[in-house]
């Protein structure tokens, strides 16, 4: 009685098995109170189960820095002075040639990358800037890793995995200018890595929706003008190397950001037992203000 | 036959029960597509976990405000689900502060669990989920669930036995954010009137 049919194919077995009933039930538990020495290692070993060997190394990532080697201070007052002023002209003149250390890493980046220009790579600086940040509002994790080095990728997404992100780019009000440029080399002597400061002044509207669509932070319809320090970082040995996002410098004398809109709670100051929490006369903390880095 | 203990002779007979399966589906009705696979919740599902995961797209400036949702649970709990029950039964409804009080000053060994899954989910609530007041939420749902139970043997005399179980049970609660919704409690004058009217407003049909 073997039927075949046209939809399920199966082998013709060579014997069927007849099972007796099974009388008795003893749980796996039964005599492992004395047996404790046993370990579960060699019983799968004598099953025949094979472990893989395991690697205990550390995953080091060589197609990018893991910080900003002699990072540029921004001058106080930049972009606060109008250009008419006598600061606001020292300011200008203030070019790129005044720091022999930049013109030297220039010169070192333009034997590795012929095509680089200060004027052509400004204008690409910002448009690798705008591109990623709108692979970051779609979440194209692809298009976010080859603009963006893996030193900057965690600090963009952290928390933002389950948020909706919307950003516009307005418009630029300064055409953005090469800034400082340097050449580290890490670990051997050949092994160089371009990192370019560029400063942009722009208008721009973020706005961060919660889990649940509820506005988180900023507005959809009020631009903001946004001065930014960009660095921008290659790998200049790999032929495939990319110019791409590698962190923002945040100056010391840059004005605090706008609030979130749901309240939240300080922790207090720490009180010995006895003492009393004199709210009227408590000063909140405020954060050192120290150029850090995004 | 029997000597037949080859690889290919294990593969068989590991495939004999799907292929008996098959047949009798080849015996029963014609030509059956496996297209009808039942999939259903494994062991491992951690759906409720999941149900966190889930992002609504931003709300128009019109529309009310949605409220958060909180989904947390802790697994295999050393307690038996109807015993859990009693306690969950007792929070559904409640403000999180009324239950976390309530938990606290009761005597059962659930409870005093049951109040650490309630405070780690209002912590996560005001960290990762954009809550603002971390008292302005109320348990929607609360119930527990039956875990993986270990079997052991319980002895009896005349050399019976009989299979024991250590019983395992899971927790699950659901926060949402807001005051908790006020329940209409019917007296009993009402109840009565209730009643009376229905004596009332009987009528007698297609009567002459």
């Amino acid at each position: 009685n073997v039927e075949t049919s046209l939809d399920v194919q199966h082998p013709i077995p060579l014997y069927l098995p007849v099972r007796t009933k099974k009388r008795y039930f003893i749980p796996p538990a039964v005599g492992l109170k004395g047996k404790r020495q046993e370990n579960t290692e060699a019983k799968a070993r004598a099953a025949g189960i094979v472990f893989r060997q395991q690697y205990f190394e550390r995953p080091i990532n060589i197609a990018c820095t893991a910080g900003i080697f002699d990072p540029y201070i921004p001058p106080e007052g930049d972009a606060r002075l109008s250009t008419l002023s006598k600061e606001g002209l020292k300011q200008r003149t203030e070019q790129i040639r005044q720091s022999a250390a930049s013109q030297l890493a220039i010169r070192k980046i333009k034997e590795h990358d012929s095509v680089f220009t200060t004027k052509d790579f400004a204008e690409k600086a910002q448009e690798i800037f705008i591109e990623a940040h709108h692979a970051l509002t779609q979440f194209n994790k692809e298009k976010l890793h080859s603009l963006v080095t893996e030193r900057c990728y965690p600090e963009m997404t952290r928390g933002n995995r389950y948020k909706t992100i919307r950003w516009r780019f307005v418009e630029s009000l300064e055409p953005p200018r090469v800034v400082h440029a340097r050449c580290p080399d890490m670990v051997s002597k050949g092994n160089l890595y371009g990192q370019v400061t560029v400063r942009m002044h722009s208008k721009q509207t973020l706005a961060i929706y919660d889990r649940f669509g509820r506005l988180m932070l900023g507005s959809e319809e009020q631009p903001k003008d946004v001065l930014e320090y960009l660095v921008i970082e290659r790998h200049l040995i790999n032929p495939y190397g990319r110019w791409r996002l590698h962190g923002k410098i945040v100056p010391s004398w840059a004005p605090a950001k706008d609030p979130i809109i749901k309240t939240l709670m300080i922790p207090g100051p720490e009180l010995k037992p006895g003492e009393e929490f004199d709210a009227l006369n408590y000063e909140v903390p405020k954060p050192e203000a120290v150029q850090w880095y995004k | 036959m029997a000597a037949a203990m080859t690889g290919r002779g294990i593969s068989f007979i590991r495939s004999v029960p799907s292929v008996l399966l098959s047949r009798l589906q080849i015996l029963g009705g014609g030509s059956q597509q496996l297209s009808c696979l039942h999939t259903s919740a494994s062991l491992e599902s951690k759906t409720w976990e999941r149900r966190n995961l889930k992002v609504y797209p931003p709300q128009l400036p019109d529309e009310p405000r949605r409220p958060a949702e909180i989904h947390h649970s802790r697994r295999q709990i050393k307690y038996s689900k109807d015993k859990m029950w009693y306690l969950a039964k007792m929070i559904r409804g409640m403000s999180i502060d009324e239950a976390i009080a309530q938990l606290e000053f009761n005597d059962k060994k659930g409870a005093k669990i049951m109040k650490e899954v309630l405070l780690e989910a209002q912590e996560m609530a005001v960290k990762n989920h954009n809550v603002e007041y971390k008292s302005n939420l109320y348990v929607a749902e609360s119930y527990s669930g039956k875990g993986k139970y270990l079997k052991r043997i319980r002895y009896h005399g005349r050399g019976m036995f009989g299979i024991m179980d250590k019983v395992y049970c899971h927790y699950f609660v659901k926060l949402m954010e807001g005051a908790p919704p006020k329940i209409e409690k019917k007296t009993n004058f009402d109840q009565a009137k209730e009643y009376v009217q229905s004596l009332k407003n009987r009528t007698i049909i297609h009567s002459l």
